[in-house]
């Protein structure tokens, strides 16, 4: 029999709610990019039964046309499912100190909430004030959210 | 129709290897807890074609009966696929600057490496 390969697999889900506004920025060669973080939050019971809750803060990097959708169509507290990978980031401090953290690249990203603006039907959005506000395309589907339910 | 409530959603699905030995330690109240790190790498294609290789680099935490097992059958390079979610644990350095690490926390790992000794699986324990 053949040797196997380790299998590639660096997948994550998350459901979370955005902690401040998805603001984009321009890559020195124009692509579009967005961070923000989400909290997810947990209830569970603790050792002795309480209900206990704890929130989990995450950041999520989006880029292209992906990031723009983000920017147009989320803001603080707004609740989306989020599915990518994992991928390290490094930094340096202003003081020179080089700094690692973990984020989700994200490939797709659903908008849960159910708002006129950002239900993906069909027609120019009110206040986006461009015939391109529908927020259709592969990589965003708010309006298949129904899709996920199992009934 | 009802209205929904935002459902917890936080799962993670990784294989890689560890890059060190796990280590064991116990809580004063006597739970197993294991730390370990994990390289997860990915091939694709750059811009020119060329394959190239990028690696992550994920922290993973493992309690009680998990813990125990991979620390007795895992090493610095064994394969694994690991399953849990996302935590975030934040501290204070001693010169007070607040930090944040995101680390894996298992449900599961599996034991990649064919062994005679070694078990397939730890148990799923939670």
């Amino acid at each position: 029999m053949p040797d196997l390969k380790l299998a590639e697999l660096n997948r994550v889900f998350l459901i979370g709610r955005l902690t401040k506004d998805p603001e984009v920025r321009q890559t020195s060669n124009g692509t579009p990019v967005t961070n923000f973080s989400i909290a997810i939050n947990r209830k569970y019971k603790s050792a002795s039964g309480e209900l206990k809750e704890d929130t989990t803060f995450v950041g999520i990097v989006a880029w292209q046309k992906l990031a723009e959708l983000c920017q147009q169509f989320l803001a603080k507290g707004r609740a989306v499912l989020v599915e990518g990978k994992m991928q390290n980031r490094s930094w340096e401090t202003e003081d020179g100190q080089k700094r690692s953290t973990l984020e989700i690249r994200a490939d797709r990203i659903e908008f849960l909430d159910r708002e006129p603006r950002a239900a993906g039907t069909s027609g120019p959005s009110p206040d986006s004030g461009s015939p391109e506000g529908q927020p259709s395309g592969p990589e965003v589907s708010p309006d298949k959210s129904d899709d996920d339910l199992p009934f | 129709m009802s209205e929904l409530r935002v459902p917890t959603l936080n799962r993670v699905l990784l294989s890689g290897r560890l890059t060190r030995d796990p280590e064991l330690r116990y809580t004063p109240n006597g739970s197993a807890v294991c730390n370990f790190s994990l390289a997860v790498n990915r091939r694709h294609k750059d811009q020119s074609g060329r394959w190239q290789d990028d690696t992550t680099f994920i922290n993973v935490v493992a309690w009680q009966a998990i813990a125990e097992n991979v620390n007795k059958y895992l090493h610095k390079g064994s394969p694994v696929m690991v399953e849990g979610r996302l935590e975030s644990r934040s501290w204070e350095t001693e010169t007070g600057q607040k930090r944040t690490v995101i680390e894996i926390r298992a449900d599961s790992v599996r034991f990649l490496e064919k062994s005679e000794t070694s078990q397939d699986s730890a148990p799923e324990a939670d």
